[in-house]
């Protein structure tokens, strides 16, 4: 019966098919052919009623009373349909006589509505927004917004819930989990700190960085990012691939972080909002040491097992351990720090007019104990000042923007690395103070007191200010076409003083004797002009929205550093034996200035809203190249498919909502890895170079040029999908992209140092980046409880396809351990010898493979003769790890139940490894340590054969120079972990209590931070890494010597009048 | 529409022409056009390559690679000096791209140097001097190290860098003897230097690098001999030289250490500037501001000073006293080691107390003694010995210290002398007195039989004067290796003071070190594996 009527009717469906869409056609003809036959069925009553058309007429609007243009009205079980226009309003003709006609609304980020018209000739609609909103939500995207339905590209969008909720302290670390394959990572936990981002991870051996862009303003700096308050954030838009970065041309081959600020709404009473938080960072030391006793047993056994006397007598064992333990450790110099932040916001519109005003100071103090000897304690302090502000006048909009934050950074003048070092490496005998308050040396730390530099020795104080200022005006030339002028930019100010002071210990030992005292400054401002036309228009179904624009901008910072040595002690002024330090010291002579000048576009065009393309460029031209080299062109094109809209799927409504399929390609640039005038010689004269009978002589250098230098250029693919399941209650997407990165600036590999200079940067290198990322969000509602679940998951697997010319690979020493790049593989490895457990017995010594001159013994470690020859050598070297983060993920879970409600945040890394040596791993470690750790106990002995460490063997032994100076996986370990970073508890009282109070809401909670962490290395925190967000293979080696991962515990208020 | 477009096209123009310029360039550097031709520049070009000649950590590195010292945290001294070096030891590779670095600023000088009009020809010719000089140096030092290696002389393009060969070793010598003799005319001599150029290479400087480098091939002595006589006896033209009375000021009295007649040529540092050089803070003892120990003397240095009277300590009627080992030596030990019991006097300088250091395990009225010997810690001597020479009283805070290190002196070339004369057969009383004679009553010796002419044999006798004279100047590796005795004396353990407290091993003296020497490989140091991966004519020396 089917069959028949299908051969029949085949002429009338395609005749009843719009024009224009033969390739959408094609497309849609592939793979749904049985939904066709259901569609030709339908198609008959069509043609069989037409001659019976009634008119209904109607508007459709919104919530808020907007009409509605561009809805799909249709008639229910038929083809036939219309579309509202600019006022909403629609005309449809339908077959006369059906009681039970029905006409449906879909208009995408809104609940589709069925309604029955029965004989009714005007109807008049609201539809609903989709309560998931994420469709409807109106997304940044450079230079204008985009509904999310409309979207091609990979954008992620993080929400101000998301930041707000957590008490984190900068907008960084609020980002951490919330969008697939973006990627922080910190390379220290301490206070202040900037952090290091990574859009779908490392495609480039140069800088990447992804372009941040505060409120239309391009950021000098990701770091920017930090020195925002988090409360003023309205939203983080993430444009990952080509499609969506290529509007930022020549600076988007690493994604763009586009971050909005908040504003005030039309006709808004003015509300003030209140919220603060208080509470303790707990440090967590994971490590513990040995008893002094047990230490010294452990040195013994070392010496003895290297053939050496041993240094303690068992007399002395015995006066270890009835002394007990003394207080040298990093707990005596850590304690819990409070934390407090605060905001105050006031924000509302009349009806031309609309304003935010916000307030935020916040301060975290450092878990070191100390002040340096005088002032505040340690810690980072942040002011935030807002005033977003606009003004309608007639037909022309205008929006102002001003910020200031202050923040100051209160350190130690050692270096947190030092102390820890210090800390570690002391035996548990010695203290750091006497009964006297007197800070002790030692014959290990012989040097510093570690308390006594924190208590005493001086600090380093960073303070930085900005402002942020923006103005910007739209104005509408005609009803789709508005003009937008845009002038903002950003003036910093960053300052640091030095003070390093004096400290004497017992029985021996002085810091800081050459009172060195200094004061730098940094000034820089950025400018950045635009101007650009855009253009909406819908025809019929084809909906259309241009953008063309020009940009400036102009960088430019000096800054200027005096530099005294032997300042006076108390007060650090110049006195007798005062030296100014040339070297060190100098005017804002230097400028560092770049300019960029750009055209850029975007054209997106859509028809029904189911079949979507867009076409984005930006040409650029850059001061940082010569000419010549300056212009880039960065095009790219997306395309969407709404396939769900076709009535195909309509069998599937029910469960399959939404499904759009999206692809896009484009190529995208780089500049930022080149300095500002690497095209050019120079020449730089310097003070201080040498000396002629005991005068100090200046000298001069010269700094090697490319004059060909250019942009690095990333071509990428993406392809991928946003889903929406059980009328969207479960939506999510996934995204798969493909870029390759070429000419990346990079000092070239392949010139012998016998060329005698650093060859200059020039465009060597060629990166593949591949990855993928998902993400879904479940949301359940009933009437009491509201819960959601969201979880986001990517990964990235780069593969270098050129290091330099011809040259395969590159290895880097980095201290006992190599990395390597080599051609065909991910960036940056580990690289070193493969360990196959322990030589057990004398036998195994006699037999197996060692490397060349070693004299091992039984409990050394054995590596593994990779190519057979009988010999451990170069030859037996191999990849042994990947540093950076793979599989990252986060969770969100959230759940509200009368008056109560629950954030869990749950963070981490699928799989990393992490090289780690230094005192926390090899037992007397270069005996610049003296101390062994719990966990490090777990070495060889006969009875321990599979121990994780080799036998105890003193440095320079045959056996320490066999197990610990051949770098192998010995210093590997699992860096993968899940942890539950924020647990936020809320209780919010009832409304009839607060409005007696004048307040609309009142919500109190508990806060929680980093309350668990799951992951198997155990003693350091496996968040922190020793690389940059680029992998580079000269950085130095992790000697887990870093600020520790706190605990934070609180309360907080959030009060809503 | 069309005034719509208009209005946009004018805003753009406006938003574009109010920009910056795309031409931004640097507002504190010259450009290749401008630079030569001031000619402060120049100078300040020259000083750059003066600095970049050598410098501390070479200097005192070289000790730590001989018999006369040893690091227990310098990881490159380690490796090499214990035989387990290889093509991809960071100091090989080190040492090398800092020569060839210096070589380029050197070519970079003499491309560019005519650009300059106003300084005049006799001026640039000294100025050429005095760069090719350098030039010079870095080959010899290239050469030394590593046998055959690239000749450049000019300035060389990175292709160029790929793909350049070595030259034999013989040819490079060749090029810096031929150097030597064509500067000598456009250099000033010592006498000829006004003060304020005190410093700066000068004909005498050419001679002695001449000597150094002729006596290093070992087969050229006659060479040697001219060149130090032409040093000795011609002070009208080469400048006037002599040994200054007190051996141990040279290093350590900040004023006899810059202006003296002895000196030939210096590493030139400058007190309380940023030229300055801290080595000394981990050579001193703990108790008198030493941070760690990263250079200890070794019990083979020790015993290599003589008696007063002129015999080694192990020869009979030497009068050595094993348990009162430091009484009756060679005052230059005093002046250059620090042992148990030592007086050390601060000076009156910052750094430290004057006081006896006690090294002795146990003997520190302050307990625990910081400057005791104890095995495995890094604060203190592993050998039981520190340094005294180039200790310098007026150093600031850290051991921060102006005082030149020589990089060649008189009392070298009456050693070179000596030396030569005696390996041709031609040693006398005459020249003894002239020489060994002479440097040891400078040192503060008066007995004759330490002064006077023994007779016979005297090559163990010169080789153990440079040692003395000269230990912690650098001078002793390249002795070890030029006289072929590696395989002998960095064969085997180096010691420390007899303080192992296990009188079964090595009678009681620590073992410091086992090390290894493989005279088929170890007298060149290994190409190093980078430049030899991306230069295919840089073939690998034998072994590695």
């Amino acid at each position: 019966m089917r069959s028949r009527l299908l051969q029949k009717l085949s002429p009338l469906k395609l005749r009843g098919r719009p024009s224009g869409v033969g390739l959408f056609f094609l497309l849609s003809c592939c793979g749904a052919a049985n939904s066709h036959a259901e569609n030709l069925i339908f198609n008959r009553t069509v043609s069989v009623t037409n001659i019976f058309d009634a008119v209904i007429t109607g508007q459709v609007k919104d919530e808020q009373g907007q009409p509605l243009p561009g809805v799909t009205v249709k008639l229910q079980n038929s083809q036939v349909a219309t579309m509202t226009d600019v006022n909403g309003n629609f005309k449809i003709s339908v077959p006369d006589g059906d009681n039970n006609r029905s006409l449906t609304f879909t208009y995408i980020g809104f609940v589709t509505q069925t309604l029955i018209v029965g004989q009714q000739a005007q109807i008049n609609v609201i539809l609903k927004a989709d309560t998931t909103k994420a469709l409807n939500e109106v997304v940044v995207v450079g230079y204008g917004t985009q509904r999310r339905a409309t979207i091609n590209s990979a954008i992620g969008t993080v929400g101000a819930r998301d930041i707000n909720e957590k008490p984190v302290l900068n907008a960084v670390q609020a980002l951490q989990g919330e969008s697939p394959n973006l990627i922080i990572q910190q390379s220290t936990l301490d206070p202040g700190a900037t952090l290091l981002i990574n859009i779908r991870g490392v495609s480039t051996t140069g800088n990447n960085d992804p372009l941040l862009v505060i409120d239309g303003i391009v950021s000098q700096s990701t770091a920017d990012l930090s020195l925002l308050n988090p409360n003023d954030i309205a939203s983080v838009t993430v444009l990952k691939d080509a499609g969506a970065a290529a509007i930022y041309g020549s600076r988007g081959a690493n994604g763009v972080l586009l971050v909005t600020t908040k504003s005030g709404k039309l006709n808004q009473k003015p509300t003030v909002t209140y919220n603060g938080n208080y509470g303790w960072q707990k440090p967590n030391v994971l490590v513990k040491k040995v008893d002094a006793a047990d230490n010294a047993y452990y040195k013994n056994e070392s010496l003895v097992n290297a053939g050496l006397p041993p240094s303690f007598t068992p007399a002395q064992i015995q006066q270890l351990a009835a002394q007990g333990n003394g207080t040298w450790d990093v707990n005596h110099l850590l304690y819990d720090a409070p934390q407090l932040s605060q905001n105050v916001s006031v924000s509302g519109g009349g009806a031309t007019n609309t304003y935010f005003v916000s307030a935020g100071y916040l301060n975290q103090l450092s878990n070191f104990l100390g002040n340096g000897g005088s002032g505040n304690k340690f810690g980072f302090q942040k002011y935030n000042l807002r005033l977003n502000q606009s003004t309608i006048i007639g037909r022309f909009k205008l929006n102002g923007i001003l910020e200031y934050t202050k923040s100051r950074n209160k350190t130690n003048s050692v270096g947190n690395n030092n102390i820890f070092a210090d800390a570690n490496r002391v035996p548990y005998n010695y203290s750091w103070q006497d009964e006297n308050g007197n800070y002790l040396t030692n014959p290990i730390a012989s040097q510093y007191n570690e308390l006594g530099v924190l208590e005493k020795g001086g600090f380093n104080q960073a303070d930085n200010d900005r402002i942020f200022g923006n103005l910007n005006g739209t104005l509408n030339i005609a009803k789709s076409l508005t003009l937008t002028g845009v002038f903002g930019g950003t003036i910093q100010n960053n300052g640091n003083f030095f003070r390093r002071t004096q400290v004497n210990y017992l029985p021996a030992g002085v810091y800081g004797n050459d009172l060195t005292t200094f004061d730098n400054n940094s000034k820089s401002h950025s400018f950045n002009t635009q101007v650009y036309l855009n253009y909406t228009k819908s025809f019929q179904q084809h909906n259309v929205n241009a953008t063309l624009g020009v940009s400036s901008e102009i960088n430019s910072q000096r800054g200027f550093q005096l530099q005294k040595t032997l300042t006076d002690p108390v007060f650090g002024n110049a006195t007798t034996g005062t030296l100014i330090d040339a070297t060190n010291s100098y005017n804002s002579i230097t400028i560092q200035a770049n300019s960029l000048q750009s055209v850029f576009g975007r054209i997106s065009y859509d028809y029904k809203s189911r079949y979507f393309l867009d076409f984005v460029f930006r040409d650029d031209a850059s001061s940082k190249f010569a000419q010549g080299q300056r212009s880039g062109f960065f095009p790219s094109v997306n395309a969407g498919y709404l396939i769900s809209d076709e009535s195909f799927m309509d069998p599937l409504r029910n469960t399959l909502s939404r499904l759009k399929l999206r692809a896009s390609y484009g190529v995208v640039g780089n500049n930022q890895t080149a300095g500002n005038y690497t095209y050019l010689t120079t020449y730089f004269n310097y003070p201080g170079a040498y000396g002629y009978n005991g005068v100090i002589q200046g000298g001069a250098g010269t700094n090697l040029s490319n004059p060909l230098l250019t942009w690095e250029r990333a071509a990428t693919l993406n392809a991928g999908f946003d889903f929406g399941l059980f009328q969207n209650k479960l939506t999510g997407s996934f995204d798969y992209f493909d870029k390759t990165t070429s000419n990346i600036q990079q000092t070239p590999l392949d010139v012998p140092s016998i060329f005698g200079a650093a060859p200059p940067t020039a465009n060597v290198a060629k990166v593949q980046n591949r990855g993928w990322e998902a993400e879904v969000t479940y949301t359940l509602k009933s009437a009491k409880v509201t819960q959601s679940f969201s979880a986001n998951i990517g990964n990235t697997q780069n593969k270098l396809l050129q290091l330099t010319g011809n040259t395969q690979q590159i290895i880097y020493n980095q201290d006992v351990y190599q990395l390597i790049r080599r051609v065909g593989e991910p960036l940056t490895q580990y690289y070193g010898y493969v360990t196959d457990g322990y030589f057990q017995n004398q036998a195994d010594v006699n037999s197996l493979p060692k490397p060349a001159g070693a004299i091992v013994g039984p409990g050394d470690i054995k590596f593994k003769d990779l190519n057979g020859d009988g010999k451990i050598d170069d030859n037996d070297k191999k990849v042994i790890g990947n540093p950076f983060p793979h599989y990252t993920f986060g969770f969100t879970y959230r759940v509200a139940v009368a008056g109560f409600d629950l954030t869990l945040f749950i963070q981490g890394v699928g799989q990393r490894d992490a090289f780690l040596r230094g005192e926390l791993v090899e037992p007397f470690h270069y005996n610049y340590g003296q101390t062994l750790y719990d966990h490090m106990t777990n070495y060889w002995t006969p009875n321990n054969p599979d121990a994780r460490y080799p036998r105890l063997a003193s440095n320079g032994s045959p056996s320490n120079t066999n197990n610990w100076r051949n770098g192998s996986d010995l210093y590997r370990y699992n860096a993968a972990y899940a942890r539950l970073k924020n647990v936020n508890i809320g209780y919010t009282l009832p409304s009839a209590l607060t409005r007696k109070a004048g307040m609309q809401r009142v919500r109190v909670s508990a806060i929680g931070q980093n309350l668990f962490t799951l992951s198997k290395l155990k003693f350091i925190d496996p968040e922190t890494t020793e690389f940059g967000n680029s992998v580079s293979p000269n950085t130095g080696s992790n000697s887990a010597r870093n600020y520790l991962l706190p605990i934070f515990i609180g309360a907080g208020l959030d009060i809503t009048f | 529409m069309k005034h719509l477009i208009k209005y946009f096209a004018i805003t753009s123009l406006i938003v574009v022409s109010s920009c910056r310029k795309l031409d931004i360039g640097p507002t504190d550097a010259y450009s290749t056009l401008n630079f030569w031709t001031a000619d402060a520049n120049v100078y300040n070009a020259l000083n750059n390559n003066y600095s970049l000649m050598y410098n501390s950590g070479l200097y005192f590195g070289n000790e730590g690679l001989s018999d006369n010292a040893y690091s227990q945290n310098n990881n490159d001294l380690i490796q090499i000096a214990s035989g387990n070096a290889n093509s991809l030891t960071p100091k090989f590779a080190g040492d090398w791209a800092y020569y060839y670095s210096t070589i380029k600023s050197c070519n970079q000088f003499l491309t560019n140097v005519d650009q300059n009009t106003t300084l005049g020809a006799t001026t640039l010719n000294r100025l050429k001097a005095e760069v090719r000089f350098i030039r010079a140096f870095e080959h010899f030092n290239l050469t030394k190290w590593y046998g055959d290696v690239p000749l450049v002389t000019n300035d060389i393009t990175q292709e160029e860098a790929k793909t350049i060969s070595k030259t034999p070793k013989a040819q490079v010598v060749d090029f810096v003897i031929s150097e030597l003799k064509a500067i000598i005319s456009a250099l000033p001599s010592k006498d000829q230097l006004p003060a304020g150029e005190n410093g700066r290479i000068t004909k005498g400087a050419a001679l002695a690098l001449q000597a150094r480098v002729l006596l290093y091939q070992g087969n050229r002595m006659a060479e040697v001999v001219t060149a130090c006589e032409d040093l000795m006896n011609n002070a009208g033209t080469n400048g006037t030289y002599s040994l200054v009375s007190n051996y141990s000021n040279l290093f350590s009295d900040p004023t006899v250490n810059r202006t003296n007649t002895e000196t030939i040529l210096s590493l030139q540092y400058v007190p309380a500037t940023t030229r300055t050089w801290t080595d000394f803070w981990d050579f001193a003892p703990n108790s008198v501001g030493g941070r760690v120990n990263a250079l200890a003397p070794t019990q083979e240095l020790v015993d290599d000073y003589i008696m007063l009277n002129g015999r080694s300590i192990t020869e009979a009627g030497s009068g050595y006293d094993e348990n009162n080992p430091y009484v009756n030596r060679d005052p230059r030990l005093t002046a250059t080691v620090v042992y148990d019991r030592y007086n050390w006097n601060n000076g009156g300088g910052v750094n430290g107390t004057s006081k006896i250091i006690y090294i002795k395990p146990g003997t520190d009225p302050t307990r625990p003694g910081p400057d005791e010997y104890s095995s495995g810690r890094q604060s203190s001597s592993p050998t039981g010995y520190y340094w005294r020479k180039y200790f310098d009283p007026s150093a600031l805070a850290n051991f921060t210290s102006g005082n030149n290190l020589h990089l060649f002196r008189y009392a070298e070339i009456l050693l070179d002398y000596a030396e030569a004369k005696n390996s041709l057969g031609q040693m006398t009383a005459t020249v003894w007195n002239q020489t060994i004679g002479a440097l040891r009553a400078r040192a503060g010796f008066t007995d004759q039989g330490a002064l006077s002419y023994p007779g016979g044999d005297v090559t163990n006798i010169i080789r153990r004067e440079r040692r003395a004279e000269l230990a912690l100047e650098g001078i002793r590796i390249d002795d070890i290796r030029r006289w072929r005795i590696a395989e002998t004396v960095l064969n085997r353990y180096v010691h420390g003071a007899k303080f192992s407290g296990d009188p079964t091993t090595d009678n009681g003296y620590i073992r410091v070190q086992l090390r290894r020497f493989n005279p088929n490989r170890d007298y060149l140091w290994a190409i190093p594996s980078g430049d030899q991966s991306l230069n295919a004519q840089l073939t690998q020396n034998p072994g590695y």
